[in-house]
């Protein structure tokens, strides 16, 4: 085998610096890749347990979210009340 | 048409049960004692048995509740968030505090002077509750009383489970005055005496209004009233101050699509005071308010009362 000269080791470890940084670049990109698809797949995933418990105003949102029928407004009456007479099967509503 | 009617007393109220269909009077009335017996052991505050009761009794600790009282948890969230806080859960503390620590029934109606301090009640914010996995947490300090949403939504419950149990026609609850309906109703509709206190006979003087669905709800000061000292204190609590409130309408009557809606909207009309008429108009709810002096105001589709006489 022969020896190289002072040039070829120089372009060699050159190379060598090059391969190293692509490769160092290539996997902190394919790490942040990875990362944001896994959070974006499993959002919310590792909150659940820790905001069922929280006393802050985080809780409100999951106890929204969570129970969607109720979120709903105040309703009224499909049909209002009309003005009427006492008569049996009358019953009184008021302060209890 | 006549409606079979049962009455009986629970919940330290009176209880009426009215159906279309006679014969199916006892199922309903079967279903409706099942429903007030469950939402007893599950939030009664007078009941050291209650899960309500082990739940106040263990702040700090993570408890998971049954079914029944985590939707009662759930509708009383949903009346502070719907009014911007001016029906809290939260107000368990402020309310035994004031006197009213027993079934009213054993409520003294005189007693020496208490000391009481304006403070604003921890806030529904303060609950950690996951509706989903019902799990609730309640810091220290914080204590719930779910007696204003709780009785409104046991007659939605129970006007609901009596109506199974009839199989058809209609039915109605009355818990206290809390009146829920469901099914068809009789021709003309259910018939409802409109009175500051439930207690009035349906026949005495007044107002009559007919609704074909849905719920009313009336909120008094004038009810549930006990003396400490000099005060005369009563049973609806200002989130803001922790005192028995103190606004221009000592009655409000509301109806809505449920009894819990409409309970939640006369509740709220008596905290706010002043803006509440206001605050009804603009959510559409037909309401009848009664000011401190007799004053009656009548708001949205609630129907003329000249028309009775008309």
């Amino acid at each position: 085998m022969n020896a190289l000269t002072p040039i070829q080791r120089d372009r060699g470890l050159q190379r060598l610096r090059r391969l190293t940084f692509g490769a160092t670049a290539g996997a902190l990109v394919a790490v942040v890749g990875v990362g944001y698809v896994a959070a974006a797949s499993y959002a919310g995933k590792t909150s659940s347990s820790s905001t069922a418990l929280s006393t802050t105003p985080s809780t409100t949102t999951t106890t929204n979210s969570s129970s969607t029928s109720s979120s709903n407004g105040l309703q009224a009456p499909t049909q209002a009340p009309t003005t009427g007479s006492s008569g049996s099967g009358t019953v009184t509503s008021g302060g209890s | 048409m006549t409606v079979a009617l049962k009455s009986w007393k629970a919940l330290g109220t009176s209880v009426h049960v009215l159906a279309t269909d006679a014969g199916a009077l006892g199922r309903a009335t079967t279903a409706v004692s099942e429903v007030l017996e469950d939402v007893d052991t599950a939030y009664s505050r007078f009941r050291q048995d209650s899960e309500l009761s082990r739940l106040n009794a263990n702040p700090g600790r993570v408890v998971r509740v049954s079914p029944l009282l985590a939707t009662a948890i759930d509708a009383a969230q949903r009346a502070a968030r719907l009014t911007d806080g001016a029906v809290d859960p939260t107000i368990g503390q402020a309310i035994r505090v004031a006197g009213y620590d027993d079934d009213f029934s054993r409520v003294a109606a005189q007693g020496g002077p208490v000391t009481l301090r304006t403070w604003r009640v921890p806030g529904w914010k303060a609950i950690g509750f996951d509706r989903r996995s019902r799990v609730v947490f309640l810091p220290d300090g914080v204590e719930l009383d779910l007696g204003s949403t709780g009785k409104a939504l046991a007659a939605d419950l129970a006007a609901r489970a009596a109506l199974n149990a009839a199989g058809a026609g209609g039915v109605l609850v009355s818990l206290g005055g809390d009146i829920a309906t469901a099914g068809t109703p009789p021709p003309g509709g259910w018939r409802i005496h409109v009175a500051e206190d439930s207690r009035a006979r349906p026949d005495a003087e007044g107002e009559v209004i007919c609704l074909t669905s849905g719920g009313v709800a009336t909120s008094s000061t004038t009810v549930r009233r006990w003396t400490r000292g000099t005060a005369v204190l009563h049973h609806i609590i200002d989130p803001e101050t922790g005192l028995p409130t103190t606004g221009p309408f000592r009655t409000v009557t509301v109806a809505a699509a449920t009894c819990l809606d409409a309970n939640i909207a006369s509740t709220a009309a008596i905290v706010r005071g002043e803006t509440a008429i206001d605050w009804l108009m603009r959510r559409n709810l037909p309401a009848r308010l009664v000011e401190n002096d007799g004053t009656i105001h009548y708001i949205g589709r609630w129907p003329d009362p000249s028309g009775v006489a008309a």
